[in-house]
C-alpha cells in the first residue's frame, strides 16, 4: 500500500538536515545580535517594531514560498486556517460554547465575494457583462471581502438570537442546523449554479493579500480577547450568572463576540474562494467542520498562540504525510487523541499573546524568559 | 524557473500524474483509477518503456490521492504540475473536483484528461483540459429517446440529488429532452432529495401516485441501491432507469435482485464484450478480483490517449514546457481513436465525439448490452 515506505525516515532526515540544522545553528549563532537588534527596535514606537518583525516575516514565507506554487497555495490555505481557526476559538474557546456553523459563515462569506467579483468584473453568463472596469478589482477586493463579513454575521444573528436566550446546548444544535440551512439555500439558488459551484474569481488573492488580512485577523481578535469585552466573555464563560451580577451584560457580550466570530470566517471564507477560484457548497460541509474544530482543541482553547499552532501544524502535517496515502487518516486523529489524554484543552491553551514580550529582547538567552 | 529546472532534470522519464479520489466519498472510482492506470503501466514496463520518436522513455506514475475534496484536488494539482513536472495529468473523476483542478492544469498550460467528468464546465474555454467520457447535454437526451422508442411511454417521473451536481445536471437535461417530445407537463413527477439521505419514501409515494409510467433516477451506486429497493417496498413495478453512474461494481452487490432487469446508460458494457473490451476485462478481473466498471474501463482509454497523444509528438524536447504544448497539439488532433469504451474523435475543444450504451441487468445480475445510441 505504501508507494516506498523507506522514504520517510529519509524524508525526515532530510528534513532535520537542510531546514532544521542549519536553521537551529544560525539561531543559536545570532542570539545575542538579534538580542541587540530587538533592543535598539524596541526603544521606536510599537507600530514600527510590529511592522519591520512583520515584514521580515512576510520575507522569509515568501522566499520560502517563492520555490513552487504548491508552497504557495498551501502557505495561502494554512493562512486561511489560520484566520477560521481563530475566529471558531472565539466562540468554543473564549466564549466556552460549542458553535458548529463556522462552514456556514464561511460558505456566506465565499458566495458574497464571489458573486460581488464575479458580477463586477468578470463577463460570465450569469451575471452578464463586465460592470466595473478590472483594473479598479483589486482596490474594491477588500470590499468584496468586508461585505461577505458582513452577511456572515447578518446570519449569525439568527443563530445568535434565539439561542443566546439560554445557556447549554442549544447554540451547538441550532448552528448545526444553520449549516444545513445555509448548505440547502445556495444548493437550490439558481442564479450562484447550485451544487454545480460557482466559478472564475479573478485570481487577486495573492500572497501578500492574504497574509495581509491574516495578520489583520490575528490583531483585530487579539485585541477584541483583550479588550474588556473580551474579559467580561471569559467572565461569562466561567459563571454567567455571577458575571450578570458583576453588571457585565451577557447577552450583548455573547451576541457581539458571535458576531465578530462570523465576520472574521466570512472574510477567510471570501479569500478561500479566490484562492480556489472556484467554490460549490458541498466543500462547506461536516468534514471542513471537523477539521477545524480539530484544528481548534489541537492547538489550544482560549489562546491566540494555540489557534495558529493547531492551524499551521494541522495544514502542514496534511500535506507532508501525503506520501502515507490512507494512514494519514490513522496518524492524525491519533494525535489529536494523544493530545486529548495529555493536554485535555489543546497544546497551548489559556495564553495571552501580549506582542509587546514577545517582540522583547529576551533576558536569558540559553532558556525561555 | 521551476519548470525547466524539472524537465530538464527528469528529461529522460516520463511522469504521469493521476489525480485520484483514493479516499473519501467515492474510494471505489479511486481504486479503479489507480488499478486501470497500473496495469497501462505494466504494459509500457513489458514493452521496455514508452517509445516516443526514435526514443525509448521510462515512465512513472505519480499517484496522488485528493480525499474527494476541492481543494485538496487542486492542491493535488498543483503539486503535480509544478513540484513533480508532470507531463500530462489524469484525473480527477467526478465533476466536483475535476472543474476546479481543470482549472489549475489550463493556468500552467498542462495537458489535463478527466475520464469520467461529465460536467460541461469541466472543458468550457480551457484548451487543455480533456475527457473520455460523453456530456450530460448528450445523454440526457439519448435515454429520454430510449424510453420513448422502447416503451413508448409518455410520463416520465424523475428522482435525484438536488445537492449533487452530476444528478442535477442530468435531471434538468433529461426533463427538457422528455418534454421537448412529450410536451410540458409530461415529466409529472420532479423529486429530489439531499447527499446522504436514506429514506425516499415520500418522494417515491408522490411519484407512484404521480401516476408517471417510468422512473429515471441518475444517482451514484451507493443510492442506486437504496431507491430501487424502496420503490419496489412501495409496490412500484414499472421500469427504472438509471445514468452512467449506475456502473459501477457495486451497484448489483448493494442493490441485489432488485436491481435486475433495469437498464441504464453507460460508456460500455462488461457482459458480451468482444476483442479489446473483452481482453481488458479478463485481464483486470484476474488481477483485482472483479468486473471492471466504466471508471476502470475509462481510465483505461484515457491512459492510452495520452499514450497515443505523446507517441504523435513525434520525440520529446526535454523542455517540459514545449513538450506540454505538443501534447495539447497532438491530443486535440486524435481521430477515430479505437478505445474500449467505443471510438473517439476529438475535434476541435476537449470533448470526444462517441456513442452511449444501453445496458440492461440481467436476471444473473450482470451488465449485459442492450443497444448502442450515437448521436
Amino acid at each position: 500500500m505504501l508507494k516506498k515506505p523507506v522514504l520517510i525516515p529519509n524524508a525526515i532526515l532530510y528534513v532535520v538536515l537542510v531546514y532544521g540544522l542549519p536553521m537551529g545553528v544560525t539561531t543559536r549563532s545570532s542570539i545575542s545580535l538579534t538580542n541587540r537588534l530587538a533592543g535598539r527596535l524596541i526603544r521606536f514606537p510599537i507600530a514600527i517594531t510590529v511592522a519591520v518583525h512583520l515584514a521580515l516575516l512576510y520575507t522569509t514565507l515568501h522566499l520560502w514560498a517563492g520555490i513552487s506554487d504548491y508552497r504557495t497555495l498551501v502557505l495561502k490555505l494554512t493562512l486561511i486556517a489560520v484566520m477560521l481557526t481563530l475566529s471558531l476559538n472565539v466562540i468554543n474557546g473564549y466564549m466556552g460554547e460549542f458553535s458548529c456553523s463556522h462552514p456556514g459563515f464561511m460558505a456566506l462569506g465565499a458566495y458574497c465575494a464571489s458573486v460581488f467579483t464575479v458580477g463586477l468584473f468578470v463577463d460570465d453568463q450569469f451575471f452578464g457583462a463586465v460592470f466595473l472596469p478590472p483594473a479598479l478589482g483589486p482596490f474594491l477586493f477588500p470590499v468584496a471581502l468586508i461585505l461577505g463579513g458582513f452577511l456572515a454575521s447578518f446570519g449569525a444573528l439568527f443563530v445568535a438570537i434565539p439561542s443566546f436566550r439560554t445557556r447549554g446546548d442549544y447554540l451547538a444544535i441550532i448552528s448545526l442546523a444553520f449549516l444545513f440551512i445555509v448548505k440547502s439555500l445556495i444548493e437550490n439558488l439558481e442564479f450562484v449554479r447550485g451544487p454545480r459551484g460557482l466559478s472564475g474569481q479573478p485570481d487577486w488573492a495573492d500572497l501578500p493579500t492574504v497574509f495581509l488580512w491574516t495578520v489583520l485577523c490575528v490583531w483585530s481578535i487579539n485585541n477584541f480577547v483583550r479588550s474588556t469585552l473580551g474579559k467580561a466573555l471569559n467572565a461569562v464563560r466561567d459563571n454567567e450568572m455571577a458575571a450578570s451580577a458583576m453588571t457585565v451584560d451577557t447577552r450583548r457580550t455573547k451576541i457581539v463576540a458571535f458576531l465578530f466570530a462570523a465576520f472574521w470566517a466570512g472574510v477567510a471564507g471570501g479569500l478561500f474562494a479566490h484562492v480556489l477560484r472556484y467554490v460549490n457548497p458541498s466543500t462547506f460541509s461536516i468534514q471542513n467542520l471537523a477539521e477545524v474544530l480539530a484544528m481548534v482543541y489541537f492547538g489550544g482553547l482560549n489562546s491566540v498562540y494555540g489557534s495558529i499552532v493547531g492551524a499551521v501544524s494541522i495544514s502542514l502535517l496534511g500535506e507532508a504525510l501525503r506520501p502515507l496515502e490512507i494512514f494519514k487518516w490513522i496518524i492524525i486523529p491519533l494525535l489529536l487523541i494523544l493530545v486529548m489524554i495529555f493536554r485535555p484543552t489543546g497544546l497551548i491553551a489559556f495564553k495571552d499573546l501580549d506582542v509587546t514580550s514577545l517582540l522583547r529582547p529576551k533576558q536569558n538567552p540559553d532558556g525561555e524568559v | 524557473m521551476a519548470f525547466s529546472l524539472s524537465g530538464w532534470a527528469h528529461a529522460e522519464t516520463i511522469k504521469i500524474g493521476i489525480n485520484a479520489e483514493l479516499t473519501g466519498d467515492i474510494p471505489k472510482v479511486g481504486e479503479g483509477t489507480k488499478f486501470a492506470a497500473q496495469m497501462w503501466l505494466e504494459d509500457v514496463k513489458a514493452a521496455g518503456g514508452l517509445a516516443v520518436g526514435k526514443k525509448k522513455y521510462a515512465v512513472e506514475l505519480v499517484l496522488e490521492d485528493n480525499e474527494s475534496k476541492a481543494e485538496s484536488a487542486v492542491k493535488v494539482a498543483t503539486k503535480m504540475i509544478t513540484e513533480d513536472g508532470v507531463l500530462v495529468m489524469v484525473g480527477p473523476q467526478a465533476s466536483k473536483q475535476a472543474i476546479p483542478a481543470g482549472g489549475i492544469a489550463n493556468n500552467y498550460k498542462t495537458v489535463m484528461i478527466s475520464p469520467w467528468s461529465t460536467n460541461p464546465d469541466t472543458t468550457k474555454d480551457r484548451p487543455y483540459v480533456f475527457r473520455a467520457c460523453f456530456l450530460d447535454p448528450f445523454q440526457g437526451p439519448v435515454v429520454a429517446n430510449f424510453i420513448s422508442t422502447e416503451f413508448k411511454f409518455t410520463k416520465a417521473a424523475v428522482l435525484y440529488d438536488v445537492a449533487s451536481d452530476y444528478p442535477k445536471g442530468l435531471a434538468e437535461f433529461f426533463k427538457k429532452a422528455w418534454e421537448g417530445k412529450h410536451g410540458k407537463g409530461s415529466v409529472v413527477a420532479y423529486e429530489s432529495f439531499t447527499t446522504k439521505d436514506t429514506d425516499f419514501s415520500s418522494q417515491l409515494t408522490k411519484i407512484i401516485n404521480s401516476g408517471a409510467q417510468v422512473l429515471f433516477t441518475p444517482q451514484y451506486y451507493n443510492e442506486v441501491a437504496l431507491i430501487v429497493q424502496q420503490a419496489h417496498q412501495l409496490g412500484w413495478k414499472k421500469p427504472i432507469v438509471g445514468s452512467d453512474s449506475w456502473g459501477s461494481a457495486e451497484t448489483v452487490k448493494l442493490c441485489g435482485k432488485d436491481c435486475y432487469g433495469t437498464f441504464f446508460s453507460t460508456h460500455y458494457a462488461a457482459a458480451g464484450a468482444t476483442g479489446a473490451t473483452k481482453a481488458f476485462i479478463d485481464r483486470y478481473k484476474a488481477k483485482y478480483g472483479y468486473v471492471p466498471d466504466d471508471v476502470a474501463a475509462l481510465t483505461w482509454d484515457s491512459m492510452l490517449l495520452v499514450q497515443q497523444a505523446i507517441q504523435n509528438t513525434g520525440g520529446l524536447t526535454g523542455d517540459l514546457k514545449k513538450d506540454r504544448e505538443n501534447v495539447r497539439t497532438a491530443m486535440s488532433q486524435i481521430k477515430k481513436f479505437k478505445g474500449i469504451t467505443g471510438e473517439m474523435t476529438f475535434s476541435g475543444g476537449g470533448d470526444p465525439v462517441k456513442c452511449a450504451v444501453i445496458v440492461k441487468i440481467s436476471d444473473a445480475g450482470e451488465f449485459t448490452f442492450y443497444k448502442s445510441v450515437c448521436p
